[in-house]
C-alpha cells in the first residue's frame, strides 16, 4: 500500500486548497484499496507492488486526477470574460490617451530641447504607456480572478441575462447608403490638403529660431526665425500636379455622393479609377528620388542638433516616409478590392 | 478533428446529463463510490472515477445527496445516499427524461 499512500499524497498536493481536501484524499485511498482488493481477487493472488503499479497506471497521473476535482479551472471564466475585455479596452484607451497628453505637455513645457532629448522624451512616453498598460492588465486580471474565485457566477447578471428586446436591434444599414458627413468631411480635408501643398508648402518645414527652439510645420520666414528646412523635395513637387488631379477627382466624387446619398456602380467605378491613379503616383514616389528634403547636413545647420542626432532623424524621416507611402499604397489596394467586391455584389443584387 | 474524435465528443456530451440521473436513481440505498461505480457498470453504464467522484461531491454540495463515513473491513468508506431534496427532484427528472426519450424516439424513427 506504500505506492497508494504516496500516490494519494501526490494527488493531495495538486488539489485546490479547499475545505474537504483531506476528505478527497481519504476517499481516493479507500477507493484505490477497494480496487486493488478487487484486482487481487480476480487474479487469484495476493496484492503486490506490481499490481499496485498497474492499478495506479490505470487510474491516471496524480495531476489528471486532481484536475477532475478542480471546480474553478478558469482564471477568468467565460461568463466574466466579455466584461473583462470591455474594461480592459476602456482602461487601455484611457491610459494611452492620458499618458500621450502628459508626454505632449511635458515636451511642450520643457522646450527648448535638443533632438536627442526630444527622441528620448518620446521614447520614454511610449515606454510609460507600455508599462502602464501591462500594470493595468495585471491589476484588472487580478481583480477579475478574485471575483471569479470568490463570488459565485450566479450573482452576476450581465447584459446578456437581462430581458432582451428585439426592438433594440438597430436598423441594418443599407450597403450603398452614404452618410452626409462622410463626403463633407472628405471634401473639407481635401481642400485643406490642396491649399497647403500647393499654396503654403513652407508650412511643411522644420523651423528653428532663437533659444534653440525648433518645431515642425507652419514656418514663417518673416517672424524673425533663424531658418527653415522644407520637408518635401523637388521630387514630390514634380508629382504634385498628378496628385492634384487625384484630389480634385476625390472632391468631384464626394460631391456626387453628397448629391445622390448612395453609392452607385458609376461612383464605385470612378472611385476605383481614382485609387488606381493614387497607387500609380505612390509607386513613382516610392521608386524615384526621395520626396523628403530633410538630410543630415540640413539638420546639422540647426543649433542644438548634434551630428549623430541629425543622422538618426534624417534616416528616420527618409525611411519613414517611404514606409508610409508603401503602407498607404497597401491600404488603397485593399480599398480597391473592397470596392470591387461591393460593386459585384451590388450588380448581382440588382440582377437578382 | 477525426471522425472518431467527433463521435467520442458527441457521445461524451450525450452521457454527461444522463449520468446525474443515473446516479440519483441508484442512491435510494446507500453506496460508497466504488460500489456505485460497479452497480452502474453492471447495468451497462460505464462511468470513470474521474467523472463519478467529483460528480458525487458536486451533487452533495447541491444538497441532492448526503454522505457519511463508515468504518468497514478495517477500511473507512464514504457512503452516499439521496437526500430529501434529491428525492423531491428525482420524479421530476424522470418525467423530463421520459419526455426527451419519447420526443427523440419519434424524431429518430
Amino acid at each position: 500500500m506504500k505506492l497508494i499512500n504516496r500516490y494519494v499524497t501526490e494527488v493531495g498536493k495538486r488539489l485546490p486548497l479547499v475545505k474537504g481536501r483531506k476528505d478527497i484524499e481519504n476517499e481516493l485511498r479507500s477507493t484505490l484499496e477497494d480496487m486493488l482488493e478487487d484486482h487481487a481477487q480476480k487474479s487469484d493472488k495476493p496484492a503486490d507492488e506490481a499490481m499496485e503499479v498497474d492499478l495506479l497506471k490505470e487510474y491516471g497521473s496524480p495531476q489528471k486526477v486532481a484536475e477532475t476535482y478542480n471546480q474553478t479551472p478558469y482564471l477568468i471564466g467565460p461568463r466574466m470574460f466579455p466584461f473583462f475585455m470591455m474594461i480592459l479596452k476602456i482602461v487601455f484607451a484611457a491610459v494611452a490617451l492620458g499618458l500621450t497628453i502628459a508626454t505632449a505637455i511635458q515636451i511642450m513645457t520643457q522646450s527648448p530641447m535638443t533632438a536627442i532629448e526630444l527622441l528620448s522624451a518620446i521614447g520614454k512616453g511610449i515606454l510609460n504607456i507600455f508599462s502602464a498598460c501591462i500594470a493595468a492588465f495585471g491589476n484588472i486580471a487580478l481583480v477579475f480572478a478574485l471575483i471569479e474565485r470568490f463570488a459565485p457566477a450566479s450573482e452576476f447578471k450581465l447584459d446578456e441575462e437581462k430581458e432582451w428586446d428585439p426592438a433594440s436591434l438597430k436598423k441594418e444599414p443599407e450597403p450603398t447608403e452614404v452618410k452626409a458627413w462622410e463626403p463633407i468631411f472628405a471634401i473639407v480635408f481635401t481642400f485643406i490638403a490642396i491649399s497647403i501643398f500647393n499654396f503654403n508648402p513652407q508650412w511643411l518645414s522644420i523651423n528653428y529660431g532663437d533659444n534653440n527652439m525648433w518645431f515642425i510645420g507652419f514656418g514663417d520666414f518673416a517672424a524673425g526665425q533663424k531658418g527653415s528646412i522644407p520637408l518635401l523635395s523637388e521630387a514630390f513637387f514634380r508629382w504634385l500636379p498628378w496628385i492634384n488631379i487625384g484630389w480634385v477627382a476625390e472632391i468631384i466624387l464626394n460631391g456626387m455622393l453628397l448629391r445622390t446619398g448612395r453609392w452607385q456602380a458609376s461612383t464605385r467605378l470612378f472611385s476605383i479609377a481614382i485609387k488606381v491613379l493614387q497607387i500609380v503616383i505612390g509607386y513613382f514616389l516610392l521608386i524615384g528620388p526621395s520626396i523628403v528634403k530633410v538630410t543630415a547636413e540640413s539638420l546639422k545647420a540647426i543649433e542644438g542638433f548634434d551630428a549623430k542626432a541629425a543622422q538618426i532623424l534624417a534616416t528616420m524621416a527618409q525611411q519613414g516616409v517611404r514606409g508610409l507611402i508603401a503602407l498607404i499604397m497597401f491600404l488603397i489596394a485593399i480599398d480597391i478590392i473592397k470596392t470591387v467586391v461591393k460593386l459585384i455584389r451590388q450588380k448581382s443584387s440588382v440582377g437578382a | 478533428m477525426t471522425n472518431t474524435e467527433s463521435f467520442e465528443n458527441v457521445v461524451l456530451e450525450l452521457r454527461r446529463g444522463v449520468i446525474v440521473l443515473a446516479v440519483l436513481s441508484q442512491l435510494s440505498d446507500e453506496q460508497y463510490g466504488y460500489s456505485l461505480q460497479k452497480l452502474l457498470s453492471d447495468q451497462g453504464l460505464e462511468v470513470d472515477q474521474g467523472t463519478l467522484y467529483p460528480l458525487l461531491r458536486r451533487l452533495e454540495a447541491q444538497g441532492l445527496l448526503e454522505s457519511v463515513w463508515k468504518l468497514e473491513e478495517a477500511r473507512p468508506r464514504r457512503y452516499y445516499v439521496i437526500s430529501a431534496e434529491g428525492k423531491k427532484l428525482l420524479p421530476k427528472l424522470k418525467k423530463e427524461w421520459a419526455g426527451i426519450v419519447s420526443v427523440m424516439d419519434k424524431m429518430l424513427a
